[in-house]
C-alpha cells in the first residue's frame, strides 16, 4: 500500500497543474466564442499569406 | 402588369415565389440581377445584391456554404455615420491603449455562427484592425483598430453594408462586469469538474471496500483527502448555492437554494462528523457531484437568459447621435443630450427625431410605424406636432423643439410601461412554490426522524436523519426544474427564441388566446403596390407618369413605385392630406385621393389623373408575412383564439384580418386601447400572449400574461416582452408553444418520479433498513433519471 503515499501526491500535483491549465484558458478568453472557431477550418484558404498576416496581428495584441 | 414592368424596370424581372439569394426573404415584385460566379443570382432589393457583391469581392463566399440561418436584408440606404468619429463617442465608449482603440459593439441582425465568422474575416480585412472578436450568441463585437488608419465610421458601414446594424453599448464598464461575472462561474464549474472527479476517485476506494478489509488508517486517509478535496468544491464552486440560502433565510422566503446549499452542507458536514468519529459512511462525492450538476444546469439556463437581454437591451440600441440643430444661423452638430426647447432641429431622411416638436416646413413626411403602428409614413403640414421616436421621410425638414429627453412623449410611454412590468414581477415565481412545499416538508421529515429515533435512545440516529435527508433526493427535485428549463432553454435558443425567464414557458403553455399586432408583426412593415388598374391603353405610359412623380417626391408613398422612369416630373407640389402634383411632358398630373386626382369618390385607393380623367388606380398594401397564415391556422387548429390590434385604419385592418383568417380584430387602437382589450379579455378569464414590435405595443406587451417581441422591432417592445423571436420567422411561434407544452410534461414526470421515489424511500429509510451508501446510490441514480429526463425536450422537433 506504500506506493499510495507517491501515487497519491503525483495525482493531486496533476490535478493543480489541469486547474492551472484551465485558468490560464479562462484568462487568455478560450471560452469567449466558442461557435465561430469552429466554422474556421471549413472556410476554403484561398488567401493564407493574407490570414497568417492577420492572426499574426491577433497574438501581438492579445 | 408584367408589359409594364419590363418598359419601366431597367434591371427588373417578373419572378414568381423567388427567393433573394441574400437574405432569403421572399421577393415580392421585380428581382434585382446580379452576376455571381457566372451564375445569374436573384436578389430583392440593391442593398442584398451590393453585399453579396462585396462578400465575394472580398473572397468570403464560403458563408453562403457555412450559414445556417438566412442574412439580413442589407440596406442600399446610404446612412450617416460621421458620428461614429466624433471625439465625443470616441472618448465615452472606446478606450486607448498602445495606440489602439478598443470598443465593444452590439451588432443586431447576427442569427449564427456563420455570421459571426463573416463579420470577423471582414473587418479583419480591413487596415489598422488588429483585434477582432466576435460572439453570435450576445450580439457583440469586440473591436481593437486605429482610428488613425481606418476610421471607425468606414467600420461600421462595412457592417451596415452587409447587412447588420451597429450600436453603441451601455457602457464598458458594464460589459466588463458581465464578462467578469461569466468567467467567475466558468472557474466554479471548471473547478467543480476536475476536483470532484478526483474526489470520486477517492471516494471509488471506500466504496470498492464491501468487504471492510481496508485498515482503518487507510480508510481515513481516503475520508480525510475526500475532505480537502471537497472543500473547495462546496464553499467555492457552490458558494452561489450557500450565499442564496442565506440570502432566502433572511427573507424567510424558502427557495430552491435552500434546498440545494441545504443538501450539499449537510452531506459535506455530516460526512465531516463521520470521518472524525470514524463512522460507518462518507458522502462527500454525493457533495461535489452535486454542486457539479446544478452549477452545469445553472450555466446552461444563464448562458441563454444573458443571450436574451444582450440582444434586446434597450439602452444598448443606441446609435452616436448628435442632433443637427441651428444657432445662430449656422447648422452644428450637438450631443442630444444638450439639446434646449426653442432650438431648430434639422431632420434628414432616415434619421430618428430625438426630441418633440412642431414642424417648421410646409410639409413633410415622417415614418410614425414603431410609435402608432401606422405603416405609411404620415405627411405632417407646418405647425403639426413631431413625436420623438418618429423617422424623417424622403425629405429633410426643421422642428422647432418643444419638448425634451424625459418630458417626450417617448419618455413618458417607457415610464408607463415600466410600472407595468413592476406589477407583473409581483407574481411569486412557479418553481419557487413548489420548492417551497417540498423544502419545508422534507426539513420537518428530517427533524421528526431524528427526533423519533433519539427519544427511541438509538445510537444511529443521526446516520438515519442523513439518510432520510439523503434518500429524500434533493438533487432529484432541486434539478427537476432547473434541468427541464436549462433544457427547454437552450432548445428555444435553437430555433431563435430568447425568453428572459423559466416562468415564461410555464406561461406559454397555459395560454389559450394569443393577440397579434399587425404592422411589423404579422406584415413585413414595408409598403408595396398590388392590385393596378388602367384606365387607359398605354398602361407602360400611365406607370411611368406615376413613378416619376412619386421619384423624389415629398409623398410618403414613393417606396410602392421602385421601377426607374426616363419621364421627369416638374413642378412638383405636395398637397397634405390630397396628394401630389406635377408636370411630365407639359402636361398637370395628380396623385392621390381620387376626389383629387379624378374628381372621383375616395375609395381609399391611389388614383393617377388629370384632376378630372383617371388613368389608374392602385392599391397599396403593406406585406404579410410569408408564415403569418400558416402560422395563424396552426394556431387555431390548436384551439386557440386569435385576435388582430392594430393603429392601422379600419378598412385596411378588416381586409387583412379576412385575407389572414382572424375573426377578431379592432383597429385604430392606440397603446390605452389596446391595453384595455388586452385587460377585457383577462378578466374574462383568459390567459393571453401578446405578440407585437413597436413602441406603441410596449405597454399591451408589459401587461399580458406572456408577451413576445420580434427581434426586427422596437428596442422598448423588447425591453417590454418577455420572449423575442429572433430572425422574422413568427412559426417560431409554434415550436416555442411546443417546447414550452413539452417542459410542463417534462417536469411534470421529473416532480412526479421525485415524489414516488420518496414516497417510497423516505418511509423505508426512516425504518432504518437502507444504509446511507445505497440511499446515496439512489439518490445519483434518480438525480440521473431526471436529468436525462429533461434531455429530451432538446429534440422537439421545429417543424411542429
Amino acid at each position: 500500500m506504500n506506493i499510495l503515499l507517491v501515487l497519491i501526491p503525483v495525482s493531486l500535483v496533476f490535478l493543480l497543474i489541469a486547474i492551472g491549465i484551465f485558468i490560464w484558458a479562462l484568462r487568455n478568453k478560450q471560452f469567449e466564442n466558442l461557435e465561430s472557431a469552429a466554422l474556421d477550418i471549413l472556410a476554403s484558404e484561398t488567401e493564407a499569406g493574407d490570414e497568417t498576416k492577420n492572426d499574426g496581428n491577433k497574438n501581438d495584441a492579445g | 402588369m408584367n408589359a409594364a414592368v419590363n418598359d419601366v424596370g431597367i434591371k427588373a424581372r417578373e419572378t414568381e415565389n423567388c427567393l433573394c439569394f441574400h437574405c432569403g426573404q421572399t421577393i415580392a415584385d421585380q428581382a434585382v440581377l446580379e452576376n455571381i460566379h457566372g451564375k445569374l443570382q436573384s436578389f430583392c432589393c440593391t442593398g442584398c445584391s451590393a453585399a453579396t457583391l462585396w462578400i465575394d469581392d472580398a473572397g468570403l463566399s464560403d458563408y453562403y456554404k457555412l450559414r445556417t440561418e438566412q442574412a439580413p436584408q442589407a440596406d442600399a440606404a446610404k446612412v450617416d455615420l460621421s458620428a461614429w468619429d466624433h471625439p465625443d463617442t470616441l472618448t465615452q465608449h472606446s478606450r486607448f491603449r498602445d495606440g489602439y482603440d478598443d470598443i465593444i459593439i452590439s451588432v443586431q441582425g447576427m442569427h449564427c455562427a456563420a455570421c459571426a465568422w463573416l463579420i470577423d474575416r471582414a473587418l479583419s480585412k480591413q487596415k489598422g484592425v488588429s483585434e477582432v472578436s466576435v460572439n453570435a450568441v450576445t450580439g457583440r463585437l469586440h473591436l481593437r483598430w486605429q482610428q488613425s488608419a481606418t476610421p471607425l465610421s468606414q467600420l461600421i458601414s462595412c457592417l451596415q453594408r452587409l447587412g447588420y446594424r451597429a450600436f453603441l453599448t451601455q457602457g464598458s464598464q458594464l460589459e466588463k462586469s458581465r464578462a467578469q461575472e461569466k468567467r467567475t462561474l466558468l472557474l466554479r464549474i471548471g473547478l467543480a469538474a476536475l476536483v470532484a472527479m478526483q474526489t470520486m476517485m477517492f471516494a471509488e476506494a471506500l466504496y470498492l471496500d464491501t468487504t471492510n478489509e481496508m485498515s482503518v488508517w487507510t480508510r481515513d486517509m481516503f475520508r480525510w483527502l475526500c475532505f480537502v478535496t471537497a472543500t473547495p468544491v462546496v464553499f467555492y464552486s457552490g458558494m452561489p448555492f450557500i450565499r442564496g440560502m442565506l440570502r432566502e433565510l433572511k427573507q424567510k422566503a424558502l427557495g430552491m437554494d435552500v434546498l440545494a446549499a441545504s443538501s450539499i452542507l449537510l452531506a459535506y458536514f455530516g460526512s465531516f462528523y463521520q470521518t472524525l468519529v470514524g463512522g460507518q459512511h462518507v458522502w462527500y462525492d454525493a457533495a461535489v457531484m452535486f454542486v457539479l450538476f446544478l452549477l452545469v444546469a445553472r450555466y446552461l439556463e444563464y448562458q441563454t437568459r444573458q443571450a436574451a437581454y444582450e440582444q434586446s437591451d434597450a439602452l444598448a440600441r443606441a446609435q452616436p447621435y448628435l442632433a443637427q440643430v441651428i444657432r445662430a444661423d449656422q447648422q452644428m452638430a450637438i450631443p442630444v443630450a444638450e439639446l434646449k426647447p426653442g432650438d431648430t432641429l434639422c431632420i434628414n431622411p432616415g434619421e430618428t427625431v430625438s426630441a418633440d416638436g412642431i414642424l417648421l416646413n410646409d410639409a413633410a413626411s415622417f415614418d410614425e410605424s414603431l410609435l402608432t403602428g401606422e405603416a405609411r409614413p404620415v405627411t405632417k403640414s407646418k405647425g403639426d406636432f413631431i413625436l420623438a421616436g418618429s423617422i424623417g421621410s424622403l425629405h429633410s425638414a426643421r422642428l422647432e423643439v418643444t419638448q425634451t429627453g424625459r418630458d417626450t412623449q417617448l419618455s413618458q410611454l417607457l415610464y408607463r410601461v415600466e410600472l407595468a412590468q413592476l406589477k407583473k414581477s409581483g407574481v411569486l415565481h412557479y418553481a419557487e412554490r413548489i420548492a417551497r412545499y417540498f423544502v419545508v416538508g422534507i426539513l420537518l421529515t428530517t427533524i421528526l426522524v431524528y427526533g423519533f429515533w433519539s427519544l427511541m435512545g438509538s445510537t444511529h440516529a443521526f446516520e438515519i436523519a442523513l439518510a432520510v435527508l439523503v434518500v429524500s433526493c434533493p438533487c432529484a427535485l432541486a434539478l427537476a426544474l432547473p434541468a427541464a428549463f436549462a433544457s427547454a432553454q437552450s432548445a428555444l435558443a435553437k430555433i431563435g427564441v430568447l425568453s428572459f425567464s423559466n416562468d415564461n414557458l410555464v406561461k406559454l403553455a397555459k395560454v389559450d388566446t394569443f393577440i397579434f399586432d399587425k404592422t411589423g408583426t404579422l406584415t413585413q412593415g414595408k409598403i408595396t403596390r398590388t392590385d393596378d388598374h388602367y384606365f387607359t391603353e398605354d398602361k407602360n405610359h400611365a406607370l411611368a407618369i406615376a413613378c416619376a412623380l412619386e421619384k423624389n417626391s415629398l409623398h410618403p408613398l414613393a417606396s410602392a413605385f421602385p421601377e426607374a422612369t426616363n419621364l421627369q416630373a416638374n413642378n412638383v407640389r405636395l398637397i397634405p392630406g390630397k396628394g401630389i402634383c406635377g408636370f411630365v411632358d407639359q402636361k398637370e398630373y395628380r396623385i392621390g385621393s381620387a376626389d383629387f386626382a379624378a374628381n372621383a369618390v375616395d375609395d381609399g385607393r391611389l388614383w393617377l389623373g388629370d384632376g378630372e380623367r383617371a388613368l389608374a388606380s392602385f392599391s397599396l398594401n403593406d406585406n404579410m408575412r410569408a408564415d403569418a397564415k400558416t402560422t395563424v391556422s396552426a394556431l387555431q387548429d390548436a384551439g386557440l383564439q386569435i385576435h388582430l390590434l392594430s393603429g392601422d385604419a379600419a378598412v385596411t385592418v378588416d381586409a387583412f384580418a379576412n385575407d389572414v383568417g382572424i375573426s377578431h380584430s379592432a383597429a385604430r387602437q392606440n397603446p390605452d386601447q389596446k391595453q384595455a382589450y388586452l385587460k377585457a379579455l383577462q378578466s374574462e378569464g383568459h390567459s393571453i400572449a401578446m405578440i407585437g414590435d413597436g413602441i406603441n405595443d410596449a405597454l399591451v406587451l408589459a401587461s399580458a400574461d406572456v408577451s413576445i417581441a420580434m427581434g426586427s422591432g422596437a428596442a422598448i417592445a423588447q425591453r417590454s416582452a418577455d420572449m423575442i423571436i429572433c430572425g422574422e420567422k413568427l412559426d417560431r411561434l409554434l415550436a416555442a408553444r411546443a417546447i414550452a407544452i413539452k417542459t410542463q410534461a417534462i417536469i411534470r414526470q421529473n416532480l412526479g418520479w421525485a415524489l414516488l421515489y420518496n414516497l417510497v424511500g423516505i418511509p423505508v429509510t426512516a425504518m432504518g433498513f437502507i444504509h446511507p451508501g445505497f440511499a446515496a446510490l439512489g439518490m445519483v441514480t434518480s438525480s440521473l433519471l431526471v436529468s436525462v429526463n429533461a434531455l429530451r425536450l432538446r429534440k422537439v422537433s421545429v417543424s411542429q
